[in-house]
């Protein structure tokens, strides 16, 4: 039997709220990086620039305090119990920095995960070490299994999109963006169809 | 029997009917034509649609309506046949499936029939009388099975584009939906009111002659 991966985007897609915009709430940085976030949702600065300036935005509070408001961020329930009973085939594939989202990824969805890496010393932020492409993610699930199939919203899907066998545009919670929706084979809106999709991806073989 | 999963192919270009608008978003009464659709198929929990023409259109009323339809894509949708629509719509899908053109409008009650009449492993297809431009005409046995299919008119029945596939499988051959069910028949078939809008002289027809849309 073929092995499927399935391949998450983590922000918007598990997540129903943008992670980042959350934390900014923390240091009075709201406005700004929402801006950020929506024009970098909507394709007008790359993904890359504006991680980084959300990052330095963000840099001055301590990573234990960004990792408490990001285990209260919700996820979709459909979504986590898919991943939830198929750890072994599902990753999650962000953007978001290690520091800041792999807890809630291991205690509440407990899959792998690949993200971009943070520099820290102890519980200080010094800085972005690498920022994920997620092509090159998918790049390294493929040593691994033989169909990808890949679920997001944003520009920075795109590169995993492009190396995916099965490709899902998801708005959960708001559009995916057009250039996402040019490269899939499925849009979906709702977490429940989304679901019923990948589980008979996974028996499809 | 209760349909779990039903597939509407709405990629097609229209072209015969000559619109600037995919066939399914032509204003019929209060709505677009696929709104009465959606409404027959309230009760399925899953619904695809196959969009290609005008796809974001497309997207955008049929969310408004109901937000849990999966759209399949076919960005081939100018070269390809709706069977191709088709087997991309239902590849994945493991159980039965009701299968239903974009471009029709179905009789509330007939299509009600139609379902019940439906049993588990059993495949069904909706005839009606014939009437559109480019029919595909169907014979049947005393046993209200389909037994051949022609585009000669060797019966007062064509295929309507609705079916229910307990056990077909649509293959990826690029040809008509009818030529793949070839070596199936023969077919259980039930006969409905409906209309299929190819060309504006079926567009007018069908304008003229319902009387259950409001």
């Amino acid at each position: 039997m073929k092995k499927t991966a399935f391949c998450f985007d983590l922000d918007g897609t598990v997540t129903k709220q943008e992670i980042l915009p959350l934390i900014s709430k923390k240091v009075g940085l709201h406005e700004e990086i929402n801006l950020l976030t929506d024009i970098t949702l909507k394709g007008l600065i790359p993904f890359e620039t504006s991680f980084k300036l959300r990052v330095k935005l963000l840099s001055s509070i301590a990573i234990s305090v960004v990792q408490e408001v990001v285990n209260e961020v919700v996820l979709d329930e459909n979504i986590t119990n898919f991943i939830k009973q198929n750890k072994e085939n599902c990753f999650i594939v962000t953007g978001n920095l290690d520091v800041w989202v792999s807890e809630l990824i291991s205690s509440k969805l407990g899959c792998q995960s690949f993200s971009s890496t943070a520099l820290h010393t102890e519980d200080k932020l010094d800085g972005i070490e690498t920022i994920l492409n997620k092509g090159k993610a998918i790049d390294k699930v493929k040593l691994n299994f033989d169909k990808i199939v890949t679920i997001g919203d944003s520009m920075n899907d795109c590169s995993m999109f492009e190396k995916a066998n099965v490709r899902i545009a998801y708005g959960g919670i708001h559009n995916p963006v057009n250039t996402l929706i040019k490269l899939s084979d499925y849009v979906v809106y709702n977490s429940k169809s989304l679901v019923e999709l990948l589980e008979n991806i996974k028996n499809e073989n | 029997m209760k349909i779990k999963n039903a597939v509407i192919c709405a990629a097609g270009f229209g072209s015969r009917l000559g619109l600037d608008m995919p066939k399914c978003l032509v204003p019929i009464g209060k709505h677009k034509l696929i709104y009465y659709l959606l409404g027959l198929l309230k009760d399925i929990e899953n619904v695809r649609i196959v969009v290609g023409y005008k796809e974001e259109e497309v997207i955008e009323y049929v969310k408004s309506i109901r937000n849990d339809v999966i759209f399949v894509r076919n960005p081939q949708y100018a070269s390809t046949s709706n069977s191709y629509s088709l087997y991309l719509g239902s590849k994945d899908i493991q159980d039965g499936f009701l299968t239903i053109d974009g471009d029709m409008i179905i009789s509330p009650d007939n299509f009600t029939n139609f379902i019940e009449a439906c049993n588990v492993g059993e495949n069904r297809l909706g005839l009606t009388p014939s009437k559109t431009d480019d029919a595909v005409f169907v014979a049947v046995n005393d046993n209200d099975e389909a037994v051949e299919f022609s585009r000669e008119k060797i019966s007062n029945l064509e295929w309507s584009g609705i079916a229910y596939f307990a056990n077909i499988k649509m293959s990826q051959v690029q040809n008509y939906v009818y030529e793949q069910l070839l070596d199936k028949l023969p077919i259980k078939t039930t006969t409905i009111d409906c209309f299929e809008i190819d060309t504006p002289n079926d567009l007018n027809l069908a304008l003229n002659e319902i009387d259950f849309i409001d």
